[in-house]
């Protein structure tokens, strides 16, 4: 060190401006896990034992030779392949096949999901609270926020790799296949990582981070359906999505390595992205300078409804733009499912109840975006919780605005805003159909409508269960409106793949409505699911007028 | 609704949450055209207050009226009548300054009756100095606050419930602040001024309350206020000031050089006048207590419980 002891005290060596820019770094680290000590646990926890859970429970179900067959008979269907990936090594089934087959994509998306939000949720969340500027004014390097923030997001997603193999080995699964899984999902993780941390230097705001890499996710997942549906094992569209590169290695069959590495490649190139990008922004900007606005509002804006419809417009949005575009998607392969008609298996036919495999799988579909418009609800009614928790809703409220207006209001406009994504939604599967179908294809296009349409009784019944809460025990909106989309979510797809209990099945609010267009409409459940949801908004209102707003 | 009627009129007003007491028997009122400042330490109450008469919280015991009516139930008729600037603003991120105000102005109206005035509003963003088109996500803490102060200024309330509504803003602001007021006084609004800037509050302030711990410790103008505190007193007098010493009314005697300075009872002030003057009064200085000696005294335990001694804190004016 004696050379820099001469030197002046304030003048860095390149090699310390190297180390300055990650000053604090392990400080930051330490405090990041302490702030996520149970966050962060809850998640590597669940993601990571989920391999066991899925492998014994998929063992116990499908006990004999004979049920592994009929499930391998299931899965070589393109709606299956749809749903879960490619398929391999289903000539010869065994239950390591079959679990990697079916269930392993569903242990992927959570990994996913959670490097988007950890990276989100640690660098541009903080910069938008304004809490980055307090780290930053101390001694905190320039690329110490990032550089703890990849690390925490590896070593969580190492971890959740080890519990994967260690439960997948747990239940007898051959070593190298369990180890491709588990690395499967650590590169999927990482390259998410990546792209969150590219998204985070886009925008100002923490939830359009999230949505932008929420996106690339949802893209991934919709060129992986096409992709997969095509043939057996993928096809040449399959390996355009991020999810393929870890499903290709082919665990228990070909075992092979060597698409891990484009991931690996592709997070590395993101990651360093990321850190270049932040380097040509300001802390709290985005790459993108703001436009100026307005400085008068439009008339419209100067009504409750008006108010509400500009809070709730940016959610909607884009959550009719990715269900418009899924519609289309589904639409789209209806002619494949003509073709895939001729060979139907047993199975299949007992799951799409009808003859008609093809407007079986629309309807099975509309109830997937259902699921999602449900979703759609649920995020609107979070932001009306974040609405009253960050004051905005006591301040509108200080205007000549009473309860029942407010959130009446911004009802309607969710109401509204679902409802049109519904029918938008549905109007593209359509669509989607009558282009590809190659005779007869437009008659459908009123059927799906229809059909979408009347999806809007469940998703009204789930809006009102959640109002209710918001109401009376609002505590308890947010967390109970995710988990009844989860569980319906978990439902619809699995209830032909588990064996699961009729009661469970019927637990869920999307499993009620006939059919349509594959069997004929039932009134009855649209009635009732209907009711529900009136009285859940009407119950909500009664509590909205009779508690206090943000009482801490 | 005649004149008589209190604007604000809070008795025995109790609000808890859990174990904790945030409104204990508070008394407040407020008469028409009147600006009340509303002093007190963090965490007295303040806060709680204005949204009890936001009728965003409900007491658990005693009676609050504004303009005789219930804040709870009359929500929104009395919301008519009154605008309002949080202390902590937040606004929607996507709109502008300029939209947010509007917004507000025109929810105000009541579908486009006559009181939506955009003359007041352009005056009001050009005197603070706002520029209306940027997104409220770029704002700072001050700029919101202005967003918030103009909308409720331009509006055609009779009552203004204002918290903390300077903290973000500069010297400048602050001073183009107590110019709208007084100007808002003028036209007969009534005001609830809960601030820390003592100056702010002794400018524009008819009447003033100080709370503490939920309760109303003192309320009154300043000069009832100032009756009720001592004086201090710099002599220099011929003989020395010894017939003075020992008085009960009479405190913190020293000398500083030929100097005498001692603090004395309000109530008191004429008996030691008469005393000192048969002493041969050189030269002598008298100041009434300033805002800052009035807080002192009511939140002085509070202080000297975490250490910080009166005598320091007097210096910072």
């Amino acid at each position: 060190m004696t050379a820099t002891v001469n030197a002046p005290r304030h003048a860095p060596s390149p090699a310390s401006a190297r180390q300055s820019s990650l000053a604090g770094m392990w400080t930051l680290l330490r405090f990041m896990l302490r702030r996520d000590r149970i966050r962060t646990s809850a998640w590597v926890l669940a993601v990571g034992l989920s391999g066991f859970m899925f492998a014994t429970a998929m063992t116990s179900v499908y006990e004999t030779q004979e049920d592994i067959e009929g499930i391998a008979t299931m899965l070589g269907d393109p709606v299956m392949r749809m749903l879960v990936g490619p398929i391999f090594g289903m000539d010869a089934p065994t239950h390591e096949r079959v679990f990697s087959a079916a269930y392993v994509l569903f242990i992927y998306i959570p990994i996913a999901l959670f490097s988007i939000f950890t990276v989100v949720r640690h660098t541009r969340a903080e910069e938008q609270s304004r809490r980055a500027e307090l780290i930053r004014a101390n001694v905190v390097g320039r690329h110490a926020t990032l550089t703890a923030t990849v690390l925490l997001t590896t070593a969580a997603n190492l971890i959740i790799a080890a519990l994967l193999y260690v439960g997948v080995l747990a239940a007898e699964f051959g070593s190298e296949g369990s180890a491709l899984i588990a690395a499967g999902g650590f590169v999927l993780g990482m390259f998410f990582t990546g792209v969150a941390a590219v998204t985070v230097q886009l925008s100002q705001s923490a939830r359009a981070a999230s949505a932008m890499a929420g996106a690339v996710l949802g893209l991934a997942y919709l060129v992986r359906m096409g992709g997969d549906m095509a043939e057996e094992g993928g096809s040449a569209l399959s390996w355009f999505s991020p999810l393929a590169w870890s499903q290709q290695t082919a665990p228990f069959v070909e075992d092979r390595w060597w698409p891990l590495l484009i991931s690996a490649g592709f997070a590395a190139v993101l990651i360093w992205l990321g850190f270049f990008l932040s380097t040509k922004r300001d802390v709290e900007a985005s790459m993108f300078s703001t436009r100026l606005g307005r400085a008068e509002a439009k008339p419209s804006l100067g009504t409750p409804v008006g108010m509400a419809g500009r809070t709730l417009w940016g959610g909607l949005r884009g959550w009719g733009v990715a269900l418009i575009l899924t519609g289309l998607m589904f639409g789209s392969f209806a002619q494949a499912m003509m073709d895939a008609a001729d060979d139907l298996p047993a199975e299949m036919a007992q799951m799409f109840s009808g003859d008609d495999i093809m407007l079986g799988y629309l309807a099975f579909m509309g109830v997937f975006i259902a699921i999602f418009a449900g979703a759609a609800g649920v995020s609107g009614l979070q932001q009306l919780r974040g609405e009253e928790h960050q004051g905005r809703a006591e301040y509108a409220m200080s205007a000549p605005i009473g309860r029942t207006t407010w959130l009446g209001s911004h009802l309607t406009v969710l109401m509204i805003g679902v409802a049109v994504i519904l029918a938008l939604a549905g109007l593209g599967m359509g669509l989607g159909a009558a282009v590809s179908l190659d005779e007869d294809g437009g008659e459908y296009i009123g059927q799906l409508l229809l059909a979408t349409v009347l999806q809007i009784a469940p998703v009204l019944a789930i809006i009102g269960i959640v109002t209710t809460l918001f109401g009376w025990i609002p505590r308890l909106a947010n967390a109970v409106g995710w988990l009844l989309i989860g569980f319906s979510g978990f439902v619809t797809t699995f209830s032909g793949m588990l064996d699961l209990p009729d009661g469970l099945i019927q637990l869920s609010v999307f499993s009620h409505l006939a059919e349509y267009p594959v069997e004929d409409i039932e009134w009855a459940p649209v009635l009732w699911l209907s009711v529900i949801g009136i009285i859940g908004l009407v119950l909500g209102l009664i509590g909205w007028n009779r508690r206090e707003v943000n009482r801490v | 609704m005649n004149g008589t009627t209190p604007v604000i009129y809070a008795q025995d007003l109790v609000k808890e949450f859990g174990p904790v007491r945030a409104l204990d028997n508070l008394n407040l009122n407020i008469a028409p055209g009147e600006v009340h400042g509303y002093l007190g330490p963090n965490g007295a109450g303040k806060s709680v207050t204005m949204r009890v008469l936001l009728g965003l919280l409900r007491p658990d015991s005693g009676t609050i009226r504004l303009f005789g009516q219930d804040p709870w139930k009359d929500a929104v008729e009395l919301h008519r009548r009154l605008a309002y600037v949080p202390g902590d603003v937040e606004l929607w991120p996507n709109l502008t300054g300029g939209e947010v105000i509007d917004m507000f102005l025109r929810l105000r109206s009541n579908a486009g009756e006559a009181n939506f005035s955009p003359k007041k509003r352009d005056e009001l963003i050009e005197r603070f100095d706002l520029d209306p088109r940027k997104k409220t996500r770029t704002y700072s803490k001050g700029n919101r606050q202005k967003v918030a102060l103009i909308s409720a200024l331009a509006a055609d309330v009779d009552l203004l419930l204002l918290d903390e509504p300077t903290a973000g803003l500069d010297p400048l602001m602050e001073v183009v602040f107590q110019e709208v007021i007084t100007e808002a006084k003028t036209e007969g609004k009534s005001v609830l001024l809960s601030s820390h800037i003592l100056a702010q509050v002794e400018a524009l302030s008819d009447r003033l309350s100080i709370i503490r711990a939920g309760h109303i410790v003192e309320s009154g103008t300043l000069s009832e206020l100032r009756h009720m505190t001592r004086t201090t007193i710099e002599v220099e007098t011929a003989q020395p000031t010894t017939p003075l010493h020992g008085l009960s009314f009479i405190h913190d005697m020293h000398a500083e050089g030929e100097r005498t300075v001692f603090e004395v009872d309000g109530d008191h002030v004429g008996e030691v006048m008469d005393s000192l003057s048969g002493l041969g009064i050189r030269s002598i200085v008298a100041h009434p207590p300033t805002l800052e000696q009035l807080l002192m005294r009511h939140y002085g335990d509070d202080l000297s419980s975490r250490g910080v001694s009166a005598s320091t804190t007097k210096k910072v004016s």
